[in-house]
C-alpha cells in the first residue's frame, strides 16, 4: 500500500502544476515567465533520499510523469520525458560521490532545475515552439524559475526528507 | 567499465530517437488525439476539477477583498452607464424584432451569426508558458469540436486545440501563430466595413497583428472594434475580438496592420462559452492557410 504513496504524490503535484498561475500574483505572471517545476523537485527528492545507488524508481517516474505532463499540458510528447529522465539520472549519479543532506539537495535543486528549462528551451527552439533570444530567455525565464521553484524545494524539504528515507528503509532494504 | 559505458550511450541515443519520433508523431497535423491520450486528459481532467473549485474559491476571495476598496468609484460609473443601457436595450430589441421580420420576409432563419452555445468552466493552465492553452470541463460528449471558437463575456479568448470525451483543451488567442487566421472586420456605419486577417500574436507588441486586405477610404481609428466576419466558415460572425491599438504599415508599405489588443483578459478566465456555429461552413477549416 505504502509503495503508492509516491505515484500519488507525483500525480497530485502534476495536477497542481495546472492551477499554479492562479497561485501567482498577476503582476508577477506578466513581466516573467515563472514554471513550476514542481513534479521535478519531487523527482530530485526521490533520487537523493529514496533512491540506492543501484535502484532506478526515480528515473522510471520521471519517464512516466515526464510523459503524462506532455499529455496533458503541452500536446507535444516527448519534450518533459526525455528531460525529466536525463536530470534525474544525472543528480542519480551525482549522489555517488556526494552524501545526502540539506545543502546538496539544495545544490541538486538548482542544478537539476536549470539544466531541465535549459535542455525544455533547446528542444523547443530547434522545434520551432518558441523564438526567445538567449540573453531574453536567460533574464527573463531560466532565473525566476530556478529562483521559484528553490523557494519550493525549501517549502518542501522539513515535510518530505526525513519521510522519504524512512521509506526507503522500509521498501527497499527489504527487497534487495 | 567500457561496457557500461557503451550501455550508457546506447541508452541515450534510443532515448534521443524516441524524443524525435515523439515530437514528429505529436507535431504531424493530427485530426484527434489518441485513445491512450484521451484518457489520460481525462483522468487528469477530473482530478484537476477536484482540486480546481477550492483553489478557484480562496483565489476569488482575494480579488474579492481587493474589488472592495473600489467599490465607491465603480459604482457611481457604473450607474451612469445603466442609465445608457436602459435606452439601449429598448432599441435593441425593437431592431431584432424588426430583424426576425425581415428575416421571415426573405425566409433564411439560419444566419452565420447564430450559434449553440456550450457553456464550460476551465480547470487548468498549462504550466509551461510557451504553450498558450487551458483545459476546459467539456469535451466531445458534450458537443465540443475542433476548431471551434471559444468567448467569454468580453469577447474571444482562443479555439478549440483538441477535444477528449470529457474535457478539450483551449489554445489561446496569445498563442496564435500564422497557421491560425481568423478573418475579422471592422463595422463601420455606414457601409464602409473594413475586411482583414488576424494573422498572428504578435510577443514583443503583445497584440495580434490584423492584416487588411481592403482599403477603406477612412483610415482605421484607434479604439475601434475588430470582430470575427464568419466568411472563414468555422467561427460565427460577431464575436469580438479586440481594440485596435495603432496602425502601422508593413514593410513594403502597401498594406496596413493593425496592432490589435484582445478584449478579454487572457489571464483571468474562469467560465468560457465554446461557440458552435448553426450554419455549416464550408468544408475548408479555418486552421489551414
Amino acid at each position: 500500500m505504502k509503495r503508492l504513496f509516491l505515484p500519488l504524490l507525483l500525480f497530485i503535484f502534476l495536477v497542481f502544476e495546472g492551477v499554479a498561475i492562479e497561485l501567482l500574483p498577476n503582476n508577477l505572471v506578466g513581466d516573467f515567465l515563472i514554471i513550476p517545476h514542481w513534479v521535478l523537485i519531487l523527482l530530485i527528492y526521490i533520487t537523493i533520499f529514496y533512491d540506492l545507488e543501484d535502484t532506478y524508481h526515480s528515473v522510471v517516474y520521471a519517464l512516466i510523469f515526464g510523459l503524462l505532463i506532455d499529455i496533458v499540458y503541452t500536446g507535444t510528447l516527448g519534450v518533459y520525458m526525455f528531460t525529466y529522465a536525463i536530470v534525474t539520472y544525472v543528480i542519480h549519479s551525482l549522489m555517488k560521490v556526494l552524501h545526502s543532506n540539506f545543502y546538496v539537495t539544495v545544490l541538486a535543486g538548482i542544478i537539476g532545475v536549470a539544466l531541465a528549462d535549459l535542455a525544455i528551451f533547446v528542444i523547443y527552439m530547434v522545434v520551432g515552439i518558441t523564438d526567445f533570444a538567449w540573453s531574453v530567455y536567460v533574464g527573463s525565464r531560466l532565473i525566476p524559475t530556478v529562483l521559484a521553484n528553490i523557494v519550493f524545494l525549501l517549502l518542501l524539504y522539513p515535510f518530505i526528507a526525513k519521510r522519504l528515507v524512512n521509506w526507503k528503509h522500509e521498501q527497499l532494504n527489504g527487497t534487495t | 567499465m567500457a561496457f557500461f559505458r557503451k550501455k550508457r550511450l546506447f541508452l541515450l541515443l534510443i532515448g534521443i530517437i524516441v524524443l524525435v519520433a515523439l515530437i514528429g508523431y505529436s507535431l504531424r497535423d493530427r485530426e484527434e488525439l489518441s485513445t491512450a491520450e484521451q484518457f489520460i486528459n481525462d483522468t487528469v481532467g477530473w482530478a484537476q476539477r477536484a482540486i480546481h473549485t477550492p483553489i478557484n474559491y480562496i483565489s476569488t476571495i482575494f480579488s474579492n477583498i481587493d474589488d472592495m476598496r473600489n467599490t465607491y468609484s465603480e459604482n457611481q460609473l457604473l450607474r451612469e452607464k445603466l442609465a445608457e443601457y436602459k435606452s439601449l436595450i429598448y432599441e435593441v430589441q425593437e431592431i431584432k424584432e424588426e430583424n426576425e421580420e425581415l428575416r421571415e420576409i426573405v425566409d433564411k432563419m439560419d444566419s452565420i451569426r447564430d450559434y449553440n452555445p456550450i457553456h464550460a468552466t476551465v480547470t487548468a493552465r498549462s504550466p509551461e508558458r510557451w504553450v498558450e492553452q487551458v483545459t476546459i470541463n467539456k469535451g466531445s460528449q458534450a458537443g465540443v469540436k475542433v476548431n471551434m471558437a471559444v468567448i467569454t463575456a468580453d469577447g474571444m479568448v482562443g479555439k478549440i486545440q483538441s477535444t477528449s470525451q470529457f474535457t478539450s483543451t483551449v489554445q489561446l488567442l496569445t498563442g496564435f501563430d500564422q497557421f491560425n487566421r481568423i478573418s475579422a472586420t471592422v463595422s463601420r456605419e455606414d457601409g464602409n466595413d473594413i475586411f482583414g486577417l488576424i494573422e498572428e500574436y504578435d510577443k514583443e507588441s503583445d497584440s495580434l497583428l490584423f492584416k487588411i486586405i481592403e482599403e477603406s477610404e477612412q483610415d482605421l481609428e484607434e479604439g475601434e472594434l475588430v470582430v470575427s466576419s464568419g466568411m472563414g466558415g468555422v467561427f460565427p460572425a460577431g464575436l469580438v475580438i479586440g481594440k485596435v491599438k495603432e496602425v502601422i504599415p508593413d514593410q513594403y508599405g502597401l498594406t496596413r496592420t493593425a496592432l490589435v489588443e484582445p478584449a478579454a483578459d487572457l489571464y483571468e478566465i474562469d467560465n468560457v462559452i465554446v461557440v458552435d456555429r448553426i450554419l455549416p461552413g464550408e468544408e475548408e477549416e479555418e486552421g489551414e492557410q
